[in-house]
């Protein structure tokens, strides 16, 4: 873990609202899928708190890790400045924090499963698994609102992965909520475990439908936090196993089992 | 060169190589920190609010933003005494930089067994008893917004214990001062103030408040102007050192809290933002004293000129 005040490398556009923001950062070789980082705007302090960020790539030139990427949605106060942020502004950041989806390399067959801004730490995961496994059995499901706000299909196709996609305008792919799609699917072809990220309803519905196939399952949640390093006590979760005390996001997760924690809204 | 000004200030029986602590339930248990700057470079550390037993807290979501602000209702989650003493105090003795407890209880004979509990343990320089959180139902607040009350509480802990006691207040009452004077007759060697103000928001989509706890309280920057406030009122009412919290981002803000004749200072939500902000603050005030040709610290505590 470590504070860096780092320059932006880009701030692209994806989608209307969504942006792809590069770091540069020498920091980040060892960092794992389903970490994030805690970014403000140096000096400033509106907003006041930092906010969290999963680690959505890294960026890697001849062979060496020189930067992270995120993935964004602009919601509210601080993803508005960040989306007006330019190449060489500087961004005071701490990472990479919190722990990480566990892979095996035993795996056959892989769900990864990714609902709207969700699908941000998810391109990771994709990728890391893709270094050491075959990975042309895995799928990855896609859940959106419309085509418009569909993020990241070519990314996993690039990797070799199945993409099956469904928004619940029908735009393009199946009409319908991701979680449909995916039933469907593991009734085909039962999966070794599934990954996901996304609102916590979709994230709701992920704990039901594994534990209903005996599917491992984990997923990366968010809440509130304002330290992200475990000082604050904010980012509490119900946990399952120990109902006397609470979990903690940035220290026991973000990355939970889903049969760990009870999903209340989190936020 | 100039030699380095004396930044050395006292508080109770213990010498702090400088002003600047960092306030309770903002700092963990100071291992969070280990990575991100030297921990013993800090005038002293005071951990998170204990309680004989562990604590699970409030209710999720305990934290929302507010203008230069954040309202917490965390509740005072904690470990507990045993396993503080087992798993977090050895490393806090490994530290150069005393460590203080924050206790509380739900009522006086449980602060005072705590109390008794840590008296002669070793690694645990003083208490700070908090008689002001706004965020449990039982014990907290309740003691600290009656000056009876208070005058009880403290007397109890003061009888049990030997060690520095510092007593921090709440802002949420009429004057600060008449609580302020009866914990420092009940046998508190120092003050601390202000803890968070009680606050709520809302949001309107929903209609339902942002907290779990439907109210909160306040810190970081919004609420210097109002701790400063009584900082200085409560220096003309006391004779024991005063500790200033509340909103301290800055250099320049510890400064005004010292210049108003506070002793010492708690740098608390400012952790979350800037990890580094107890150094940024403890250097630069010692280029503020360089820079002004101020040997020593307590050459500036309390030098407030309100004549012109
Ligand atoms: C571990 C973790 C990883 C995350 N990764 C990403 C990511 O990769 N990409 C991304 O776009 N977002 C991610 N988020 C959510 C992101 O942190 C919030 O969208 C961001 O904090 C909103 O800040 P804001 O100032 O723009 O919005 P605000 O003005 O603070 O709030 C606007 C809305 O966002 C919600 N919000 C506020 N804080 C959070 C929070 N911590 N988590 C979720 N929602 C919040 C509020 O409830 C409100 O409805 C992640 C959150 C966590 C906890
Ligand atoms: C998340 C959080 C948790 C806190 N927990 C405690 C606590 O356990 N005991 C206590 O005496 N004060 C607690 N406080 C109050 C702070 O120590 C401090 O008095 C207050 O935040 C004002 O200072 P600041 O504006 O610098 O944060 C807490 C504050 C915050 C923000
Ligand atoms: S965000 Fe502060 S403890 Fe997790």
């Amino acid at each position: 873990m470590r504070q860096e005040k780092i320059k932006v490398l880009w701030n692209k556009k994806l989608a209307p609202f969504y942006y792809r923001i590069g770091f540069k950062s020498n920091k980040y070789s060892s960092a794992k899928p389903g970490q994030f980082i805690m970014l403000r705007f140096a000096d400033q302090i509106n907003p006041l708190l930092r906010r969290p960020f999963s680690i959505h790539r890294l960026i890697s030139r001849d062979g060496n890790i020189v930067g992270l990427e995120a993935l964004y949605k602009v919601v509210g106060k601080c993803t508005k400045k960040l989306s007006m942020c330019v190449e060489g502004d500087i961004i005071d950041i701490i990472g990479p924090l919190g722990n990480s989806f566990t892979t095996s390399d035993n795996y056959n067959n892989v769900f990864i499963v990714a609902g709207g801004v969700g699908v941000a730490p998810m391109l990771f995961l994709a990728s890391c698994l893709q270094q050491n496994t075959d990975v042309s059995k895995f799928s990855v499901f896609l859940g959106s609102r419309s085509k418009h706000d569909l993020l990241c299909k070519d990314d996993f196709s690039r990797l070799g992965i199945k993409v099956l996609i469904a928004t619940e305008d029908g735009s393009t792919g199946k009409k319908g909520f991701v979680t449909d799609i995916l039933e469907t699917s593991i009734k085909e072809n039962h999966p070794d475990i599934i990954y996901g990220c996304g609102p916590t309803a979709m994230l709701k519905a992920l704990a039901l439908i594994s534990e209903m196939h005996s599917i491992p399952c984990r997923v990366s949640i968010e809440t509130i936090m304002a330290c992200g390093i475990g000082a604050c006590l904010g980012c509490a979760v119900e946990s399952k196993k120990t109902p006397e005390k609470y979990l903690h996001t940035c220290l026991n997760g973000p990355v939970f089992d889903t049969k760990e924690i009870k999903f209340v809204n989190f936020l | 060169m100039k030699k380095n000004p004396d930044l050395e200030v006292s508080i109770g029986e213990i010498k702090l190589k400088n002003p600047v602590m960092t306030a309770s339930g903002t700092f963990g248990y100071a291992s969070e920190f280990k990575e991100l700057f030297e921990l013993s470079r800090l005038g002293a550390i005071i951990v998170k609010g204990l309680s004989i037993e562990a604590s699970k807290g409030n209710k999720p979501p305990r934290i929302v933003e507010t203008p230069c602000g954040m309202l917490n209702a965390i509740g005072l989650e904690n470990v507990g005494l045993e396993v503080f003493l087992q798993e977090k105090l050895p490393f806090l003795k490994t530290l150069a930089t005393p460590t203080f407890v924050n206790i509380y209880g739900k009522d006086i004979v449980e602060y005072a067994e705590l109390a008794s509990r840590i008296d002669d343990i070793e690694g645990i320089s003083g208490i700070e008893v908090n008689i002001s959180c706004p965020n449990i139902k039982a014990g907290g607040m309740a003691f600290g917004v009656d000056p009876e009350s208070a005058f009880n509480v403290i007397k109890a802990v003061r009888k049990s214990t030997a060690k520095t006691l510092i007593v921090k207040l709440s802002p949420n009452v009429t004057d600060i001062t008449k609580i302020a004077k009866s914990v420092e007759e009940a046998g508190a060697d120092a003050v601390s103030l202000i803890n968070t103000i009680t606050g709520m928001s809302i949001d309107i989509e929903t209609r339902r408040p942002k907290l779990a706890n439907i109210t909160g309280g306040l810190s970081g920057p919004a609420i210097k102007p109002v701790a400063l406030r009584m900082v200085w009122q409560v220096v003309q009412k006391v004779k024991i050192p005063v500790i200033g919290v509340g909103g301290i981002m800055t250099p320049e803000d510890a400064l005004e809290f010292l210049i108003a004749g506070a002793v010492a200072v708690q740098v608390g939500t400012a952790n979350f933002i800037n990890p580094n902000a107890t150094i940024d603050i403890i250097e630069g005030i010692e280029k503020f004293l360089i820079k002004n040709n101020i040997p020593k610290i307590t050459d500036i505590i309390g030098t407030l000129d309100v004549e012109g």
